[in-house]
């Protein structure tokens, strides 16, 4: 996805991809190369929230 | 729509069970946005607050188009991917970047609510708009220009009930001009769905 960016700094995401099919990355990191902050990718959905309210909303 | 890969069945079905319980699922306000988006939206969209995925869902088949649907509650993300939209998890659009987007749609949490009632679960985030209606339309109309592409459009659903002239005002500040697509008045509270384009 193209459109996502650091939700703190908007810098660009690098994207580590740990498991993928033909259309899209299932499992993986992100990894802000600005600011170095680590997003994961889970059953194919980025978690894109900044790490103080990813915790909060932890299900 | 192929997203039913991974996991044992049995852990599938009571997972959407329990998602079910703590997503806001489709009711008047989302037919009206989805009435409006289909007619007005263009290019890429995006959909702040999709919960279920249901209106993104109504978009990307009616339209054709490429729609994201993003959400605060993984719950909810998970229920949009199930229906074939991409999603993510997001604090509205913080984690969009500058002119993603030619059309943003934002069904918010509107009720007013009394921050002695406020419940703190999915459910309250999904409904409440703290005490004035507004606590999350102010931060997305704050920063919903950056992530608009430049002729892009903005469809915001506005209750009654938060304060059409106050919600106007915000919009005005935030450098678009509104103009209604559709409106709906029931018992309780008129619902419309304004068109914002820059002024």
């Amino acid at each position: 996805m193209d459109v996502i960016c650091c939700p703190l700094d908007k810098a660009t995401l690098e994207l580590d991809a740990d498991e993928a099919d033909d259309e899209e990355v299932l499992a993986g990191t992100l990894t802000c190369t600005e600011c170095g902050e680590t997003y994961p990718i889970e059953d194919g959905i980025p978690n894109l929230l900044p790490p103080d309210m990813r915790e909060e909303a932890a299900a | 729509m192929s997203g039913d890969g991974s996991g044992a069945g049995d852990g599938l079905a009571a997972r959407r069970g329990a998602d079910d319980a703590v997503v806001y699922q489709p009711a008047e306000d989302s037919g009206l946005l989805a009435e409006a988006a289909v007619a007005e939206a263009h290019g890429r969209v995006l959909e702040v607050g999709t919960g279920s995925g249901w209106v993104a869902e109504r978009v990307a088949e009616e339209r054709g188009l490429d729609v994201v649907g993003s959400d605060l509650n993984p719950h909810a993300a998970r229920q949009a991917r199930e229906r074939g939209v991409e999603a993510v998890v997001a604090d509205l659009l913080s984690p969009f970047r500058a002119d993603a987007f030619d059309t943003v749609c934002f069904n918010p949490p509107y009720l007013p609510t009394d921050p002695d009632n406020e419940w703190d679960d999915w459910m309250e985030h999904a409904l409440s708009g703290g005490e004035s209606g507004r606590e999350l339309i102010e931060p997305f109309l704050a920063d919903v220009g950056r992530a608009l592409a430049p002729d892009g459009v903005v469809l915001l659903l506005v209750s009654s009930l938060t304060g059409y002239d106050e919600v106007l005002g915000l919009v005005d500040e935030a450098g678009f001009a509104a103009e209604p697509v559709v409106e709906e008045s029931f018992p309780f509270e008129t619902l419309t769905v304004l068109a914002l384009r820059r002024a």
